[in-house]
C-alpha cells in the first residue's frame, strides 16, 4: 500500500481501502468528504495532521509502524485517540458482532456449536469491556497525570491489562469458525459474523501496537524520570 | 525464521516484498555486523551473498543446507536465486528452495492424538498444568508440549477457547467445563 500523504484527496483513500471508514469516524470525519486533501479535511476539523496521517499509515501498512514520530505526540493526544477508538468498540463493533450472532443462531435451527460459540464470545466481551474499563479508569488518567509533571506519591506504577489474551481470544473464536464450524447455518449471517470478527481482529491488533509500544513506552519514561 | 544477512537494504526489501506476498513468509534482515544476535534455530533459512559466506566460514559451516546464495552470475546450484533473472523466475527459484527444504510442505497430521485429546480435556475441565502432569504421570515440560501441539493443531490458543472446541467435539459435557 502507498503511504499516504497530507497533499492526498481522502476519497481516494477511502476508495481503495474501505476499511479505514471506521477510523475516520473516530476523529469526527463523516463520508462525504467531496475531493477535499487530508490537509484541508483536518484543518476544517480542527485536527492535528501528522498526527492523522500517522495513524492512517499505521492503520493501512501492518508492515509500517513510524516508532519515532507517534512517540513525538502528547501523551494526551494518543489517550485521546484510544479512548475514541475504545468508545467505538464499545458502542458500534461489540453490538455489531453481538447482533449478527443472534440473528445466526436465530436462523440456523438447533446447531448447538453456534451457542457453544456465542458463549465465548460472551466471555471475550467481558474481557475486552474489562480491560478498557481499567485503562479508562486506571490506567489512562494516571498516564494524564504524569505527563502533566503531577509528581510522586500519587504516580505509583500501574501496569497496562493484557491485551495479548484478547488478541489470542479473538483469533481462537475466528478459527472456531473457520476451522472448526459444523452442522447448518445461515452462509449470510455466518459471513457477516466472520467479517466483523476479522474487521475487529485487525482494528484491536493496530491499536494494541499503538497502546503498547507507544503509549506505554511515553509512560514508563515519564514514571522513571 | 528466515533471515537476510546482507548489507544492501534495497535487496533485503526486495527479497522481503517476495517472500510476503508470494509465500506469506516474514523474513528479517540482519545487518551483517549483527549476525551474532541471530539465535540458531535449526528450521531457520539464512539468505547470504558470496562474500559473506566466504567471510563467515564459521557461521554459515554448519548451516549449509539452511543457506541460500543470491548472486549475480549464472548458476545451476539449486540453493541459490540469480538476481539478474526475471521477476517469474526469481519466485519459480524461491519456490523449489522453499520445497526442497520442507517449509512449504504440508504438516504430517492435524489430527489430535489419544494423549493430547486426554490433555485437553484436563485443561477444559480447569486443571493447571501441575496437576496435568501428576495425573496423567507425565512430566511438566511434556504437558507443555502438548499443549503447544494442542493449540498449534486446532490454532486455538485460549483455555476458555480449548474447553469449548472440548464441548462441541464431545470430549467432555458442558457442566464439566471450566467457568
Amino acid at each position: 500500500m502507498a503511504i499516504i500523504s497530507a497533499k492526498n484527496s481522502l476519497c481516494s483513500v477511502i476508495s481503495s481501502n474501505p476499511d479505514i471508514i471506521p477510523l475516520i469516524n473516530r476523529f469526527g470525519i463523516t463520508l462525504g468528504v467531496k475531493d477535499k486533501t487530508i490537509e484541508r479535511i483536518c484543518n476544517d476539523n480542527a485536527l492535528d495532521i501528522e498526527f492523522f496521517i500517522s495513524i492512517l499509515n499505521t492503520y493501512i501498512n501492518e508492515d509500517f509502524f513510524p516508532e519515532k514520530i507517534l512517540k513525538s505526540f502528547r501523551a494526551e493526544t494518543i489517550v485521546n485517540y484510544i479512548s475514541q477508538t475504545y468508545n467505538y468498540y464499545i458502542h458500534y463493533m461489540l453490538p455489531n458482532i453481538e447482533r449478527h450472532f443472534n440473528l445466526l443462531i436465530a436462523h440456523s435451527g438447533d446447531n448447538n456449536n453456534l451457542g457453544l460459540m456465542f458463549q465465548f464470545f460472551k466471555e471475550l466481551k467481558n474481557d475486552i469491556l474489562q480491560n478498557i474499563n481499567h485503562d479508562i479508569h486506571q490506567w489512562f488518567p494516571l498516564i494524564i497525570s504524569a505527563s502533566l509533571n503531577e509528581t510522586a506519591p500519587n504516580l505509583k506504577f500501574i501496569a497496562p491489562s493484557n491485551s495479548s489474551i484478547i488478541e489470542d481470544k479473538i483469533n481462537d473464536l475466528k478459527n472456531m469458525f473457520i476451522i472448526h464450524l459444523t452442522g447448518k447455518y445461515d452462509l449470510n449471517l455466518c459471513y457477516a459474523v466472520i467479517s466483523s470478527i476479522i474487521s475487529f481482529e485487525k482494528d484491536i491488533r493496530q491499536n494494541n501496537r499503538i497502546r503498547n509500544r507507544i503509549l506505554y513506552l511515553i509512560y514508563k519514561n515519564t514514571i522513571n524520570k | 525464521m528466515v533471515f537476510v544477512i546482507i548489507h544492501d537494504t534495497i535487496q533485503a526489501l526486495g527479497l522481503k516484498y517476495i517472500f510476503k506476498n508470494y509465500f506469506n513468509i516474514s523474513i528479517t534482515h540482519v545487518h551483517p555486523s549483527l549476525m551474532h544476535t541471530i539465535i540458531d534455530n535449526e528450521s531457520s533459512i539464512y539468505i547470504t551473498t558470496p562474500h559473506l559466506l566466504h567471510e563467515n566460514n564459521d557461521f554459515f559451516q554448519s548451516k549449509k543446507n539452511q543457506t541460500v546464495i543470491i548472486t549475480q552470475a549464472p548458476t545451476t546450484d539449486p540453493m541459490s536465486i540469480n538476481l539478474h533473472h526475471e521477476e517469474c523466475d526469481i519466485i519459480q527459484q524461491i519456490s523449489s528452495i522453499l520445497e526442497s527444504i520442507g517449509t512449504t510442505s504440508q504438516k504430517p497430521s492435524d489430527r489430535l492424538s489419544q494423549r493430547e485429546i486426554e490433555v485437553l480435556k484436563l485443561i477444559a475441565m480447569g486443571y493447571i498444568n501441575k496437576e496435568i502432569a501428576h495425573k496423567l504421570s507425565i512430566s511438566f515440560n511434556t504437558v507443555l508440549t502438548h499443549r503447544k501441539n494442542i493449540s498449534s493443531k486446532l490454532g486455538i490458543k485460549s483455555v476458555s477457547g480449548l474447553g469449548i472446541y472440548a464441548v462441541m467435539n464431545g470430549y467432555i459435557s458442558e457442566p464439566n467445563l471450566k467457568r
